[in-house]
């Protein structure tokens, strides 16, 4: 996954602060935490920094689909095994007689569960990763065989 | 809820919705069930006689008249049709008074034999579900042929006397010649073998039992892996074609092994079992003739025999009928040679390499989801198929039965 | 490239699977199958790039099939998805079980010695064998 380096290699690096921060390596370090947009760095619009502007659109792509948890699904990859579906523990804690006992899932309370052959994030809030008391769950990308589930 | 004759597994979870009786959506199937699913839209065979299309009756006729000429037909294929297709399939062999065998001949039919003859301790994946606290994937990769193998039932689900979960109720191992994706997921619990190297890993496990070293891998880690086995409420081998290859002839040294774990805890094997219903087809003729595949009804009577496997029927069979299965692209390109040189009879939903050299092509429903009919788990068993949408073809169960009344 | 002798195991493939339940005559099957994965001491010393063809002979027959490197390391031994390419390379002669040697075959892998065949083409190989 694309790294706060990599994006700082794509800004302009002349740190003129239009965007508000003091550095470009500061405004790349905010467009990973989805703090800023592309399009708060003016000069990057401007046609001499055309390629770079492309470029840095390219590998932000995955991350707007990241859902609030930082959670992004890479389709190709995943096998459709349900082997997150079923070791999520909300999951198990939200439907106790579907994806807990390794069944699809039959509440719809459920965080992820396989659609078309490929898994989908349903109530991303109710994550263990997202609000004030989040905690670094990483049952889902563990148990997965292909790293087709990633956090961001 | 529809079911998933993907693979052997015949997940009963599948939820289908339809637009205007065709597939628009589905949920819980993985990725190979789902190409299962999809196959009904793609390449599907249509009827064929001797290099022209045809309607079925006519192409139903052909395969009669080609099979009642032979001395010695060969009935092949079985582990994709239902256990009705199954009976109507050996019935016909009967009739015929062929020779009939199915891919378990060089898959894990040596394996299943001894569980259908009582001769291996078995359970069920729900068993599995429920107790299996030590599991062992031997030179299989259910991860890759049996996706949900481990979602479902082995690995990662919740069950009656292991709730907390697979970290601390469960301890998987896997034991390959490849770091699979299976082999991945159980990380520490993985034992990497040579090719051909699992006898030796078999007598290392042994040595330890009576208390000796171990001459293969590294002494304290096997030690280690060996009491985990022991202190085993409920095990579970699941062994795969890689450790079937690997023993051929040496399969007693398994049993061995099996039973030589037994003596202290209850360990099951459970072989991972390919197509849908293999085990159907292997149970259901053991039932009839006492053989699990290889049997000719050669003068009326059932013989098992190894001159009656695939392998070794291509040299004196003169014409075959292959039901939902490849042969011409499953078998090594020496024995499918033999089998382009006889008279061949495809039943089949799809177009395959078979169907492409057959005189005959009979395209039929693809089971469980255009026919229903009941077959059995990797584990024995029993799953109810019902139709998920209108097919234009008929069974394979109905094609047979046709075939049966003119020859 | 310099020669390089392997012994060949097949493996299943989910993707490769997925393909096959496409169609037997799709590029993604054949993609998914006409391929062979090498260790990659053993495909550097070969000097064998990842994606590039390369022709597998053992004593029963010969195919070429394009080679891809492993992250995984397992000098001396390579995958193959078993499928009707990897079946050119196994023996005809079986022993007391009757099981063709499927998961243990000796191969040499040497420069592609033409592209690599469409299912088609295997198929009229083995009707005019």
């Amino acid at each position: 996954m694309v790294g706060a380096m990599e994006i700082y290699q794509l800004t302009p690096k002349i740190n003129c602060k239009k965007c508000g921060l003091p550095t470009c390596m500061a405004f790349a370090v905010a467009l990973l935490a989805k703090e800023k947009n592309i399009e708060d760095c003016t000069p990057l619009l401007e046609p001499k920094y055309e390629a770079k502007l492309k470029k840095l659109r390219e590998v932000m792509a995955p991350l707007a689909s990241a859902s609030e948890t930082g959670l992004i699904i890479h389709d190709e990859k995943c096998y459709g095994c349900g082997n997150c579906v079923v070791a999520c523990p909300v999951n198990v804690a939200n439907d106790p007689r579907g994806s807990a006992i390794g069944l699809g899932p039959k509440s719809d309370k459920v965080i992820l569960m396989v659609e078309d052959g490929v898994v989908k994030c349903l109530n991303p809030k109710e994550c263990r990763r997202f609000g004030p008391n989040r905690i670094m769950c990483n049952l889902c990308t563990s148990t997965c065989p292909s790293k087709a589930i990633e956090f961001v | 809820m529809a079911v998933c004759t993907g693979c052997s597994l015949l997940c009963d979870d599948i939820e289908v919705t339809l637009e205007s009786g065709r597939i628009a959506r589905t949920k819980n199937l993985c990725r190979k069930g789902l190409g299962r699913f999809r196959s009904l839209y793609s390449e599907r065979a249509s009827p064929r006689a001797d290099g022209s299309e045809v309607d079925v009756g006519d192409a139903i006729s052909r395969a009669a008249e080609i099979l009642s000429g032979a001395k010695r037909p060969l009935l092949f294929g079985w582990s994709n049709s239902t256990l009705e297709a199954q009976q109507a399939g050996i019935a016909l062999a009967r009739k015929l008074g062929g020779v009939i065998d199915d891919t378990s001949s060089f898959c894990q039919g040596p394996l299943m034999e001894l569980v259908i003859r009582g001769q291996m301790p078995t359970g069920t994946l729900d068993d599995v579900r429920n107790f299996g606290d030590t599991l062992i994937y031997w030179g299989s990769d259910p991860t890759s042929s049996h996706p949900r193998h481990m979602s479902r039932f082995s690995y990662f689900p919740r069950g009656e006397k292991l709730q907390k979960g697979f970290e601390e109720d469960r301890t998987a191992f896997a034991v390959d010649v490849r770091e699979s994706p299976t082999a991945k997921i159980v990380a520490d619990g993985y034992f990497q073998i040579p090719p051909g190297g699992d006898a030796e890993f078999i007598e290392a496990i042994l040595s330890v039992l009576d208390g000796k070293m171990p001459k293969v891998q590294d002494k304290k880690r096997m030690i280690s892996f060996v009491t985990t086995l022991k202190k085993a409420k409920m095990g579970f081998i699941f062994p795969g074609l890689g450790l079937v290859y690997s023993l051929k002839d040496r399969l007693d040294l398994f049993s061995q092994l099996v039973a030589r774990l037994n003596e202290g805890v209850p360990f099951r094997v459970i072989p991972m079992v390919g197509h849908y219903n293999m085990r159907g087809f292997n149970q259901t003729l053991f039932e009839q003739t006492g053989g699990i595949n290889q049997v000719s009804f050669a003068d009326g009577e059932a013989r098992r025999g190894q001159e009656n496997g695939i392998i070794s029927a291509l040299d004196s069979c003169d014409a075959a009928l292959v039901v939902g299965s490849d042969p011409v692209s499953s078998l090594p390109a020496a024995f499918a040679r033999k089998l382009a040189k006889i008279p061949v009879v495809v039943m089949d939903p799809h177009r395959n390499l078979t169907a492409d050299l057959a005189r005959v092509v009979i395209p039929t429903a693809l089971s469980g989801l255009e026919a229903g009919g009941a077959a059995l788990r990797m584990d024995g068993v029993r799953v109810e198929l019902a139709p998920v949408v209108e097919g234009a073809s008929p069974s394979d169960a109905e094609v047979l039965a046709r075939i049966r009344e003119v020859v | 490239m310099a020669e390089l002798s392997v012994l060949v195991v097949t493996f299943r493939d989910i993707f490769q699977s997925e393909a096959q339940e496409a169609g037997r005559y799709g590029e993604e099957y054949r993609k998914a199958s006409a391929l062979i994965l090498l260790d990659r001491g053993d495909a550097d010393r070969a000097g064998i790039k990842d994606g590039s063809a390369v022709t597998v002979a053992s004593d029963a027959g010969s195919v070429v099939v394009n080679a891809g490197v492993d992250q995984e390391s397992h000098p001396g031994v390579a995958f193959m998805p078993n499928s009707p390419w990897s079946n050119q390379l196994v023996s005809g002669q079986v022993g007391p079980s009757k099981i063709p040697e499927f998961k243990r075959i000796e191969a040499r892998l040497s420069s592609a010695s033409g592209p690599v065949l469409k299912i088609e083409e295997l198929l009229l190989g083995i009707v005019q064998g």
